[in-house]
């Protein structure tokens, strides 16, 4: 196996790994925060496990946490899901572009993105001045997920892009 | 105001939100709508991917929306595979007490 090759495997497995944490935080009474740290670290893993295989080099790809949108990006072009999603290239294209403003929302969850804004993870200071825990914080992000037509199917794609990995990416 | 009778109302406004959200979105079949708890809402739509199983995602209550909900989608053929008990429901799902919903008004 390849350094690239064992660099996927083992994003690959975090993201999988994450994955079932974001279920189980789900199913239980844990704070939004967490739930949604968890679901953001499995989509940029999952990303990453992707983008690792490709062009960049292994440290733009390994250090970065935009990964996510930019995998979805690429996927929409994907022929292996072209042809069990029966769709024209630029219908496939279309529907995949209509989950990216929630993919993006949950790519700017991690901490080095956020800019010094609301994160699942650190505390940071408001425009007032209100310095504020995530843990106390109500994400509107977790709202869009479940009462918009995309949110369901974004998770439903990164279960499906976790499981099925090999299937369509390798 | 009944807590069941809140539910229902709830219900129904996810319902009727989806279908304006998504014009592909055939049906929706609202399971066990009894329960007081939780709605379970299993949606048809040729928009989403032919995974061949049922999968849910569960959503905790929380102050904006006070009931858990668990949401799957499936296609129409997954569906017609659902009803022919060819692709299981998720577990504690069951057909016999269910709601169907499709693209007209939803009465709230």
């Amino acid at each position: 196996m390849s350094e690239r090759q064992n660099w996927q495997t083992a994003f690959l497995k975090q993201a999988r790994a994450d994955w079932e944490a974001y279920q189980k935080t789900s199913r239980a009474t844990w704070s939004a925060c967490h739930r949604l740290q968890f679901l953001q670290m499995a989509s940029e893993k999952l990303g990453k496990a992707f983008l690792v295989a490709g062009p960049s080099s292994l440290e733009t790809t390994t250090q970065s946490h935009a990964a996510f949108v930019k995998f979805l990006r690429i996927v929409s072009n994907n022929r292996k899901l072209k042809n069990l999603l029966n769709k024209k290239r630029s219908q496939q294209r279309k529907h995949f572009n209509q989950l990216l403003p929630l993919a993006y929302e949950i790519e700017l969850l991690a901490p080095a993105l956020a800019q010094s804004g609301p994160n699942p993870e650190y505390p940071w200071k408001d425009a007032a001045g209100n310095v504020l825990a995530p843990v106390e914080y109500p994400f509107q992000l977790l709202q869009q997920l479940q009462k918009t037509r995309q949110g369901v199917q974004l998770l439903k794609y990164i279960e499906i892009f976790l499981t099925r990995f090999e299937e369509f990416f390798t | 105001m009944s807590q069941n009778h809140n539910i229902v109302a709830a219900a129904k406004n996810l319902i009727q939100e989806h279908f304006e959200q998504d014009p592909h979105l055939e049906k929706v079949i609202w399971i066990d709508p009894n329960q007081t708890k939780e709605i379970r809402l299993l949606e048809i739509t040729p928009e989403t991917f032919p995974a061949g199983a049922v999968l849910s995602f569960y959503f905790p209550p929380d102050a904006e929306f006070p009931y858990a909900m668990t949401i799957a989608e499936i296609t129409p053929n997954e569906w017609q595979q659902v009803l022919r008990g060819e692709i299981p429901l998720p577990e504690g799902w069951t057909l016999e007490n269910h709601q169907t919903y499709s693209g007209e008004v939803v009465t709230v």
